[in-house]
Order: structure tokens, then C-alpha cells, then sequence
């Protein structure tokens, strides 16, 4: 026992603070296999006083710690070796729902879908939605500023948080509010949504809820070529339409899931499908569905299947949202991609991924926002078998800066963390990485919160770590 | 008066300023509200009206780039021919220029609807007060690559950068954009009415009281729009009217109101945020109620 472990479990309590090698092994990775990191110990706190004082005892010891929410994250953002892991689950009160106003207050453990379902009384939700909202948390979703398949009409994460209580690195609590038309002062609420746990730890945050829409139409467009896919989707964005998901799989997606428990009955031998869902008020739905049904179908479109019922519905999700684990049983390990491109050019960009995994002799399964050009590009492979390893990396490279320089972004809703980290040069200049690490400098002077991540830290001009140097 | 030309020849005016601690009100189309008197008055003006022009627009991405200096109205006329906008449509009109509107995240009638300038930038470039031009953000319309600048650098009035370049997404406008003048009854009945109307699914893109009566802004497609009709109808006696009577609404109303009166620099996370960016406090130094030294 060290001498930070004993405070840190007088604080928690000794059964909530974890040292042994083995009790930690499962805080040695996130969602996205292929990185390990070794945490010195964990420790849970279980309310907000124990979280601030966890704070302050790590600040008092100089230790660099990693806040961390239920480990789905998909970029090996919530790990680093030898660091103290702030595991925050245990703090998953829904500390209040407001449906006059719309609002809802939680603690950072609550799982994503459990706060719809405390809105759900008061026909209300909560918008963004993860495909791994039936575990991933909100803190989590904070940090990352999470997308998810709705968020093409409902926006990301960060259109939803209204406020959030901090308490920053070096141990002061701050009540971070999102501006309003008469409130001037700096925006720092959107500073901190994304921060990836490197701003300071979470306490609490009050989200909007959004109101169930009136009517949903679900559809599935079955198509003999992802140039068409890709085409349609161009094509409804151009039209005008914003459909509340546009989601596009392909054919090794879509072999995956009808090979897995997840089956969802999507047509085997499509080369890919779009899934569509448009809702909204029910007066002008009924012509939206036409306009996509006719644009997909322009597009050459084999058949659109409309699901009829709420159970026809959720089977049509359950597929897409459970694809990323369908692909578990391809391989032992999953190269995750999340770029984002611009969507006149989805067509020509998903036919070069083709080819670079003919390159490499990879497998590329696509499932991916098609609405937003999200795309998943993943490459399910044995990470044992180092040739097959090397020509993975190599291609998500090689489709990484073909994105790149096609005027996309590395990442759309996963994070940098540790995966995407190398690609952040080839896509900013050097002032403005510079200008990233001045901004958290001003959160955290130490750099103790999620070091390492997010910004390569030979990119940050002056290093502030001796206590005091900030001041 | 210093004039910008070029992004470089801003980073070198900045540059110097800072290096002489040489104070600068930044300043492009003048619409800033009035109340700009805060700024110290020995504050040199700093010209970035030259910075003006759509640098990239790509339609069927929705999505637009374009330099500060760009009018509201010449994005409004670029955008207008492909059946899209930017509706940020803020208060006090379209005649004063990107940088203002996302520098002083001034907002609209109908940003309660379609999103507050903080929900429209995708991107967008600035010089902070050490003269470094740096990039946020990019051109695509969902991007989580880095920390935050650009929602940092929105609202912020021009004390942390002078903004140069913002990218935003674009919207398609809607099939059928109609206003309604209606009169509303001052009773329990109405306002129950009123309420479920603004929270509904039928819920407007605008609603403002003008000249005494109420101003709604209905959007969508024609059948949504025909439902909204009735639904307006039923809160009053409504008349249609100008939709140019929005403009005159906003021109009339020139918010924002300005500067708090109260120090917006008061808390110490936003002065060690202000001490990162503009170490020498010469951009817009007082616009936030702080003191000077």
C-alpha cells in the first residue's frame, strides 16, 4: 500500500480503491482493442464531496490521473500507464428531471439510455445516442462530445449540454454554463465538451431533453453497389431533406450482423444499405418518406422495406447499433476509423478505401453516418499475427491521409486519445496545436489530467509543470 | 488607422501591437453596438473590413467558408440561389459582417429554432494577441479533432483573437417560409394555447411581439406548413404578413445589448484563458468590464 492509496481509501473507502495487478487489468483498455496501459491503482468515488476530495488529494500529491466513465471510449483515450484512474460509475444519480423546462441534471456515471428512460414518462428523450448508449455514460459522452446515428438532425453532444460542474485539476470547483443571448463572457462549456478528460473531471451536467417526435418512418434501402448508396445519400442531403439518421452499411457489414445474434434480416447479398429514418411532426411527414423513397430509388435502389411497427423498428437498429461487436467474431482485434469527409465526395472516397484494402489484403467493413460523412471504415484482424498487423496499420494510415486531404477530419465523435494522436500534425499547423495546449493550460497548468493525449506534447511550447509556475 | 489586407499582414500588426503592448479596437463594419465605449480610449483602431469574401462553397455539402469581413447579406445572396442559408439572422440586420456576429455570438428570433451562432461554426480561423494565426475546427460539418477553439473564440468579442475566416453548415430553407401578424388574447385559455403551440410539434421558427401584435414565422414543407396555418389561426385573429417585416424587426432591435456591466472577467479560469491568448491585453482591453491597468 502506498501512501496515496491509503488517503485516497480513507476518502472512498478501502473496497473502492484498486491496486492489484489483476483487479486492474480491466482498466488497462477501452473499447478499442490493440492498446494496453498500465494504471498504478483506481479508485472510485462514490459522491461528489468524495470526487472533489479525490481531486484535491491527487493535486496535493502531484499525481497525473485518467477520469474515466463506463470504458467504451474508441480511441484508447481513457488509459495511460502509471497514472491514478478516476473511475466514475459509481456516481449515476439522476439528480433531477425538470419536463417544463426540459431539462435534466445528472451525475457523470448515469448510463446514456438510462436518462431517456427517466425522461421517457414526460414523452420526452435524451437526443444524442451512441451506439453504445445502453452502457456508455454521460461524463463519458461529455468528454468526448459523442455523436451518434440522430445526431444528424439533433446535433452532437455538445448542442445538448446546457451546464456542468467541474472541479478542475488543481481542485477548484467551476459551474461552467452554456452563454445565453444576455450573458456575455467566454464559452466555456464548449471549451470543456470534448476536452477528452483532459480539462478536469466532471460532477454533474444538465442537458437538454428533447421532445418524442410525433411520427417515425424507418427505412431500409437495399442497393447492388455502394456507389449508389453513397449517391443516394449525397442526393437527400442535396435535396434538402435532414432525415433524423442516414446510416450506411456495406456488404461485409451487413454479412457480420446476419452472421451474428444481432441478425437483423438485412438482404445478404446487398452491396450495401442505406438506413433511413425520418420523423418529426406528423402534418409533412408523409411527403418527406416519398421524397427518399424516390431519391433512393433514382439511384437504383433494389427495394425500400418500411418498418411498420416500434418492433420492426428496434430489430432494423439493433443490427447497426450492435454492428462494432458483430465484428468481434471475425477476428480477436477491430482497427476502428471515424473521419469524417465531405459528402459530395462520399462515392470516389469509399471506392479508393475499397482499393487500399485490396491493397493490403484487408477485410473493410463500412458502417458508417452516411448523413453527417461519418465514416467507420474497420478492419477486423488477429493482432497476434504481426504481418497482418503491420498491413492493417499501414492501410488505416493510407486511408486516414486520403481523407485528410480531401479536406476531412480525423475524427467525428470517437476522439483523439491515444489512436488518433499521430494524425493531429498532418492536420494542423503547429501554432495551432500550440494554441490546443495554451487552452488547457489554462484548466489544468499542471498537465496531470489524461496526460498525453489528444495534443502531441513536444507541439506545446512551454512545459508549466512546477507547482506555482502558472500563477 | 491600421488596415489588414492579409491574414499575414494582421498577424504583424498584432504582432507588433503586442510586442509594443500597443492597445487596438478591432473593427470592421462599425455595427458592433454602440456601446462599444468601453474599450480603452487610447485603444488604436484595428481595420479588418478588407478581410471579406466566400472562400468555399460547396452546395450539395451545405457547407460555407468565408472571411470575417464578409457581409450577412452577401452570404445571405450567395446562398439564397441554391435554396439554402445560414440562419443566423441576428438582431440588428445583416448588414454587419461574420467575424461581428460569431465574435459577439449575437443571436435571433430565430435561434431558439435553427440554433445560436455557436451551433452553426464548424471552423474558423483567428490571430490571437500574440500575432499566431491559428486554425479550428475544419470545413466538414462533425469534427472532434482537438480541443475546442472555435466554440472558445464565439462570444468572446474579439478579446481572445481577431477572428479571419469562419467556416458554418448551411441549411436547406424551407419549401414554404411564411409570416403571420396575430392578435392574442390576453386570457388563461390563450396563453394555454399559445404554449402548447411554441412546445408542440408544430412549433414555430420565430415568434416575436411587434407593434402590439404577434409576429409568427412558419417553415417546412406544405403540408407542414398548411397544419401550422390552422394552428396559428387558432391563437387569434391572424392576418399574413410581410416577411420583410422580420427584417425591419431586427434592423429596429439592435441587439446585442452590449458588454455586461458586470466584470466578465471576474472568474479566474477565464482570466488564466484571456492570460493564454492575449498575454499583453491589448485586444478590445475593457470590452468584458474589466479593469485596466
Amino acid at each position: 500500500m502506498s501512501l496515496l492509496s491509503d488517503e485516497l481509501s480513507s476518502i472512498v473507502g478501502a473496497r473502492h480503491v484498486l491496486e492489484r495487478a489483476t483487479e486492474l487489468l480491466v482498466y488497462e483498455s477501452d473499447a478499442l482493442p490493440g492498446y494496453h496501459k498500465k494504471p498504478r491503482l483506481a479508485v472510485f468515488p462514490g459522491t461528489r464531496d468524495e470526487a472533489i476530495a479525490v481531486v484535491r488529494a491527487l493535486h496535493a500529491a502531484r499525481a497525473p490521473f485518467v477520469p474515466r466513465g463506463a470504458g467504451t471510449g474508441l480511441s484508447g483515450g481513457a488509459l495511460a500507464d502509471d497514472v491514478v484512474l478516476l473511475g466514475l460509475q459509481r456516481m449515476r444519480k439522476i439528480i433531477s428531471v425538470d419536463p417544463s423546462a426540459r431539462t435534466a441534471t445528472v451525475e457523470p456515471g448515469v448510463v446514456n439510455v438510462n436518462l431517456t428512460k427517466a425522461a421517457a414518462p414526460f414523452g420526452l428523450h435524451y437526443a444524442p445516442d451512441p451506439s453504445s448508449q445502453s452502457a456508455c455514460t454521460i461524463g463519458g459522452n461529455v468528454s468526448e462530445n459523442s455523436g451518434g446515428p440522430h445526431c444528424l438532425k439533433y446535433g452532437v453532444t455538445l448542442n445538448h449540454v446546457i451546464a456542468a460542474t467541474v472541479v478542475l485539476p488543481g481542485g477548484d470547483v467551476v459551474k461552467l454554463e452554456r452563454p445565453t443571448a444576455d450573458h456575455t463572457g467566454y464559452d466555456l462549456l464548449g471549451a470543456y465538451v470534448g476536452s477528452e478528460g483532459c480539462f478536469g473531471v466532471t460532477l454533474d451536467v444538465t442537458v437538454r431533453l428533447t421532445p418524442n417526435p410525433e411520427g417515425v418512418f424507418t427505412m431500409l434501402a437495399d442497393f447492388t453497389s455502394v456507389d449508389d448508396a453513397a449517391r443516394a445519400t449525397s442526393a437527400i442531403v442535396a435535396a434538402g431533406i435532414l432525415p433524423a439518421a442516414l446510416e450506411l452499411m456495406d456488404h461485409g457489414t451487413i454479412e457480420c450482423v446476419e452472421s451474428s445474434i444481432y441478425a437483423a434480416g438485412y438482404p445478404r447479398d446487398a452491396a450495401a444499405v442505406l438506413l433511413i429514418e425520418v420523423d418529426g411532426a406528423l402534418a409533412g411527414l408523409d411527403e418527406d418518406v416519398r421524397e427518399v423513397q424516390r431519391l433512393c430509388r433514382d439511384c437504383g435502389a433494389r427495394e425500400i422495406r418500411t418498418a411498420s411497427d416500434a418492433t420492426e423498428r428496434a430489430r432494423l437498429w439493433q443490427g447497426r447499433k450492435k454492428s462494432f461487436g458483430a465484428m468481434g467474431r471475425m477476428a480477436p482485434h477491430l482497427a476502428v476509423q471515424d473521419a469524417v469527409v465531405p459528402r459530395t465526395r462520399l462515392a470516389p472516397i469509399l471506392a479508393r478505401i475499397a482499393e487500399i484494402g485490396g491493397k493490403y489484403r484487408i477485410t473493410v467493413c463500412n458502417v458508417f453516418h452516411a448523413g453527417d460523412g461519418n465514416l467507420h471504415p474497420n478492419v477486423p484482424y488477429d493482432g497476434n499475427d504481426p504481418d497482418e498487423t503491420a498491413r492493417v496499420h499501414a492501410a488505416m494510415r493510407e486511408i486516414m491521409e486520403m481523407c485528410i486531404a480531401e479536406g476531412g477530419a480525423i475524427t467525428g465523435e470517437h476522439g483523439v486519445g491515444l489512436d488518433k494522436i499521430g494524425y493531429m500534425e498532418s492536420l494542423f499547423p503547429g501554432d495551432s496545436l500550440d494554441a490546443m495546449c495554451r487552452l488547457r493550460d489554462a484548466f489544468d497548468p499542471e498537465r496531470r489530467a489524461n496526460p498525453g493525449k489528444v495534443v502531441p506534447s513536444h507541439r506545446c511550447r512551454e512545459w508549466l509543470a512546477a507547482p506555482g509556475a502558472h500563477s | 488607422m491600421p488596415r489588414a489586407t492579409s491574414t499575414t499582414e494582421l498577424s504583424e500588426i498584432v504582432r507588433d501591437a503586442h510586442d509594443a503592448r500597443a492597445r487596438l479596437r478591432i473593427v470592421a463594419r462599425g455595427s458592433w453596438p454602440a456601446r462599444t465605449a468601453a474599450v480603452a480610449t487610447d485603444a488604436a483602431l484595428l481595420d479588418v473590413s478588407a478581410l471579406s469574401g466566400v472562400v468555399e462553397y460547396v452546395p450539395g455539402d451545405l457547407t460555407l467558408t468565408a472571411k470575417s469581413g464578409t457581409t450577412l447579406a452577401e452570404i445571405e445572396e450567395a446562398t439564397r440561389a441554391n435554396g439554402q442559408w445560414c440562419p443566423l439572422l441576428p438582431w440588428g440586420g445583416d448588414g454587419g459582417t461574420l467575424g461581428a456576429t460569431f465574435s459577439t455570438a449575437t443571436h435571433g428570433p430565430c435561434s431558439a429554432s435553427l440554433g445560436a451562432p455557436r451551433d452553426h461554426a464548424i471552423g474558423m480561423q483567428f490571430v490571437d494577441g500574440t500575432g499566431a494565426l491559428i486554425r479550428a475546427g475544419g470545413r466538414v460539418v462533425k469534427n472532434v479533432a482537438g480541443f475546442d477553439l472555435t466554440r472558445l473564440l464565439i462570444g468572446s468579442w474579439g478579446t481572445l483573437g481577431v477572428i479571419t475566416e469562419v467556416s458554418v453548415r448551411l441549411r436547406a430553407r424551407p419549401a414554404v417560409d411564411e409570416t403571420w401578424s396575430v392578435e392574442i388574447e390576453a386570457d388563461d385559455a390563450s396563453a394555454a394555447r399559445l404554449d402548447e403551440f411554441r412546445r408542440g410539434p408544430l412549433a414555430p421558427l420565430a415568434m416575436e411581439n411587434f407593434n402590439g401584435r404577434s409576429l409568427v414565422r412558419i417553415g417546412g414543407n406544405a403540408a407542414f406548413v398548411a397544419a401550422s396555418r390552422e394552428a396559428v389561426k387558432s391563437l387569434g385573429a391572424a392576418v399574413s404578413a410581410d416577411p420583410e417585416s422580420w427584417t425591419r424587426l431586427r434592423e429596429s432591435d439592435p441587439r446585442p445589448r452590449g458588454p455586461l456591466a458586470t466584470n466578465a472577467l471576474a472568474d479566474p479560469l477565464s482570466q488564466r484563458v484571456k492570460k493564454q491568448f492575449d498575454p499583453a491585453h491589448i485586444l478590445n482591453p475593457g470590452i468584458l468590464g474589466e479593469a485596466l491597468a
